[in-house]
């Protein structure tokens, strides 16, 4: 077992590839009552065409698929798995992202049994056509209550507006159309390919002791037979770099409109700790340019174009970036026309020096510190950052790293007018 | 869990030294009765003192000093609890001992005693512009509900059921009430929250009590006063029976129940009545999740919460609108259930482990820690997480029987964007 210290952190992290290829890692957290368990494949919505184990040619498999496996691995045959977590006082849940489907638990007790469960329920498959079927019903209701909210569908057409044909243009859980075609064998292919040890990575934090959870785990995955590990083969559509859609709307029943400005950036091809540098720059250079001490928030704000909806984000993963600056605003055009008036003068002239940049990396030194209160955020950031080549751990140095030329550089992409794009939810029309 | 000084008659400072966390966490809550006039204002005020004071007189002055103090974390916010209104001031900033320079800590308790006693005023009043501006976020905030269809289903739930009653009185306040506020109503509703409002300041962090609760005492000089009385009994009910069905332009429908029950906040049968709850619907393993969920399919999310000041306990389920009637019958089979004794050992044995684990894990927050003390720490024999667990121990299926026995049924309430027909009384 590996040991990393932190000594500036006041952590260590305990770490070790076990030999099926599953990677393992322990923070233990002095004072904490509960330990959260995370057990994360890489493996998300993007994720609908690849090569299966074992076979040749690769197949195209239906939307949303991920996610619904994601649901179907709580059944069992003898039972539901939620049940068997409450026996032992757990809160368990899973998600499934663009990129990851994770299950957890969190426990004040029974830690060991309530691992193994988790270990298990996520390495022993159970699927039959009853089963699916019977998923198809609750998924639709989970679809169409995504379907209502505002918020999500001005995110989601932002992001649909970017891309031409990658998956990432696709709703995580899919339409209540293409889950319909979902069977129990696509699950069983989407799982033996995706759920291999070496795809996956389980993270425990919190009250645990590290040479037992380790052992604990050691044993369990010993008792078990995989295949032989594989590259998996993904493929994904070639995307050029400009917007797909420069502006789009939908009317929905909402009483004021919102708005969302998207950029597709490129997919910075790096690891380590520039990954992590490109990263931050990124989000630095969101937060001078629209942040709450930028110009262009104070004006915006003193003008009502945003209101306290408003935020930025900013995304990349293996194989896609983008960023979206979104709000409600009575007026989403002038909005969006402010948005880019102030990328373009900050293309001209770059606004920002030492000084700026000094007091965002104290900013951002103190927001990691406090982020490390929470135990969830360490182990899904933490996987999120491993499965992307970098690590948690070295938000700091990186931070002491950046110059004000990574903010330059970051601002290149983001000001190419080519790649943005806008799109508003409008309240609609009534009609009676 | 927290060290107690009262420091004058109807203010008091509760302190929690711990190393678990990065961070110093304070929050500053003061109370009075709660009024759809108070909380409109109230909730402008807090707009107001979120956004500059006195040593940074504007947004973007303060927000810059915050981020240069390491992104130190400082909000307002306004809250019901009961017939209780609240106004609170709330820091967290990284522990000096992790920062290469000391002091943090030390600005952060005197950000707050800036915002709560020296305003951005000009002419002992609040700058019209500003008041002006967080007048209007407060109404876009109040306005923006409509398009969040669940949360308001169940606003409109607490109106139709308990229309006088602080039920449903939003902790912002209502669209008339802030839409006719005057500068000099927020000016009055600050004098009267700093003189007479009951306050309580929370610390939780690595610092040593006494000499932490010597400079809050120096950095807040409050007046003594008295304490607003404590909850009363619920609300006359006055409100729908029956079936109400509204329209919208949406996909799902939105079915809300509202039960009344005469088990309140800190009576003997309260901690029975939280168990029957998790039984009913509180959890993956309960009877709502299972049966209208697992077994029937019928919806993605079916939960019931139990809203103890008040009485009530409304359930929630997302739905095909065709199948609204069908989900709202199985829905009464499991709390008819229940009445019938139908409880199994696992059912209750997983519902208080499942408790007492939600109650372990929130405490494993600063702020966890200081919202369920808060709850509890006025009932007589104070609050330990054991202690209250053990209330959950010896609850019997009998009890649960009897506590089920206690819930009626009062509303059924489906916002969709289905045709409905009449209206029909049950």
């Amino acid at each position: 077992m590996q040991t990393l210290d932190f000594n500036r952190l006041q952590e260590t992290l305990y770490h070790e590839e076990l030999p099926n290829g599953l990677q393992v890692f322990i923070l233990p957290k002095k004072g904490f009552s509960k330990t959260y368990v995370s057990f994360t494949t890489k493996y998300g919505s993007i994720d609908n065409t690849f090569v299966p184990l074992g076979k040749k040619e690769k197949v195209r498999v239906p939307d949303g698929i991920a996610h619904f496996l994601e649901h179907k691995m709580f059944e069992k045959e003898d039972g539901d798995v939620f049940q068997k977590f409450g026996m032992n006082g757990a809160s368990a849940n899973a998600f499934t992202s663009f990129t990851r489907t994770a299950y957890l638990f969190s426990a004040t007790e029974n830690l060991y049994p309530n691992t193994e469960l988790l270990l298990d329920f996520v390495q022993a498959p159970y699927f039959t056509e009853q089963t699916v079927e019977k998923e198809k019903g609750i998924i639709g209701q989970e679809i169409t209550m995504y379907d209502d909210q505002p918020d999500w569908r001005a995110y989601f057409g932002a992001i649909e507006n970017l891309y031409e044909s990658h998956p990432v243009k696709i709703d995580i859980a899919g339409t209540v159309e293409s889950i319909a075609d979902i069977t129990a064998d696509h699950l069983y292919e989407c799982y033996h390919t995706f759920y291999h040890p070496s795809n996956m990575l389980v993270f425990a934090v919190g009250a645990v002791d590290p040479e037992e959870m380790m052992e604990f785990i050691r044993t369990n995955q010993a008792a078990k037979t995989f295949d032989r590990p594989e590259r998996i083969v993904r493929e994904f559509p070639q995307e050029p770099a400009n917007a797909a859609v420069a502006e789009r709307s939908i009317e929905m029943d909402v009483s004021k409109p919102k708005v969302q400005f998207a950029v597709k950036l490129p997919y910075p091809d790096l690891s380590g700790i520039d990954a992590l540098k490109h990263e931050l720059s990124n989000e630095i250079l969101l937060d001078l340019l629209f942040g709450r001490t930028s110009d262009f928030y104070t004006e915006a704000y003193e003008e009502g174009l945003i209101d306290e909806s408003f935020g930025t984000e900013f995304t990349s993963e293996t194989g896609f970036a983008f960023a979206v600056i979104g709000t409600d605003s009575k007026d989403p055009d002038k909005f969006a026309e402010k948005v880019r008036a102030t990328l373009r003068s900050a293309s001209e002239k770059f606004p920002f020096g030492q000084d700026a940049l000094d007091r965002q990396l104290r900013r951002r030194t103190g927001l990691f510190l406090r982020a490390l209160n929470s135990i969830e955020y360490i182990a899904n950031q933490f996987t999120r950052y491993a499965f992307n080549g970098m690590n948690l751990f070295d938000t700091v140095p990186a931070l002491e790293d950046l110059q004000v030329k990574d903010l330059q550089d970051a601002l290149v992409p983001l000001a190419d007018e080519q790649a943005w794009s806008v799109f508003e939810v409008l309240p609609a029309s009534k009609g009676e | 869990m927290f060290t107690e000084y009262r420091l004058t008659e109807g203010v008091r400072l509760f302190v929690r030294r711990t190393t678990q966390f990065k961070t110093v966490t304070f929050s500053i809550r003061f109370r009075q009765t709660l009024t759809a006039a108070g909380a409109s204002a109230r909730a402008v005020l807090a707009n107001i003192l979120e956004d500059s004071n006195e040593t940074h007189p504007s947004r973007a002055a303060l927000r810059s000093a915050l981020e240069n103090m390491y992104g130190t974390l400082y909000y307002t916010d306004v809250g019901k609890r009961g017939d209780l209104h609240y106004v609170s001031f709330n820091a967290e900033c990284v522990n000096d001992q992790l920062l290469e320079e000391d002091g943090v800590v030390d600005w952060t308790l005197k950000l707050l005693a800036d915002s709560v006693l020296r305003p951005n005023m000009k002419d002992g009043k609040f700058k019209d512009p500003i008041f002006e501006r967080e007048k209007q976020t407060v109404l876009e905030r109040l306005s923006s509900l409509y398009d969040d269809k669940t949360r308001f289903a169940q606003q409109r739930l607490y109106e139709l059921i308990r229309p006088d009653g602080p039920e449903s009185i939003r902790a912002t306040g209502d669209e008339e009430h802030v839409g006719s506020l005057s500068a000099k109503d927020v000016l009055d509703a600050y004098h009267r929250m700093i003189t007479e409002d009951e306050v309580e300041i929370y610390v939780v962090g690595d610092v040593d009590p006494d000499s932490f609760a010597e400079k809050i005492k120096s950095a807040f000089s409050f007046d003594g006063r008295t304490p607003a009385d404590m909850p009363q009994d619920p609300s006359e009910r006055g409100g729908k029976t029956g079936r109400v069905s509204e329209r919208q332009a949406m996909k799902q429908g939105k079915l809300l129940i509202g039960f009344r029950t005469p088990v309140l906040f800190g009576t003997e049968d309260f901690p029975k009545m939280q168990l029957a709850n998790g039984i009913f619907g509180g959890f993956p393993h309960s009877k709502l999740f299972m049966n209208v969920r697992e077994k029937e399919s019928l919806a993605y999310y079916a939960a019931s919460s139990y809203l103890s000041r008040y009485g009530l306990i409304t359930v929630s389920s997302g739905v095909d609108p065709e199948q609204a009637e069908k989900a709202s019958a199985l829905i009464d089979e499991q709390l008819e259930a229940m009445k019938a004794g139908e409880i199994s050992d696992l059912e209750l044995d997983q519902t208080k482990a499942m408790l007492a684990n939600q109650l372990r894990e929130a405490l494993d927050s600063a702020r966890g820690q200081i919202e369920i003390f808060d709850q509890y720490k006025d009932l007589p024999g104070g609050f330990t997480p054991e202690g209250w667990i053990a209330k959950w121990e010896p609850v019997t299926k009998e009890d649960i029987r009897q506590m089920a026995g206690t819930i009626e049924k009062e509303l059924v309430y489906l916002l969709s964007g289905k045709e409905e027909s009449e209206d029909a009384d049950a």
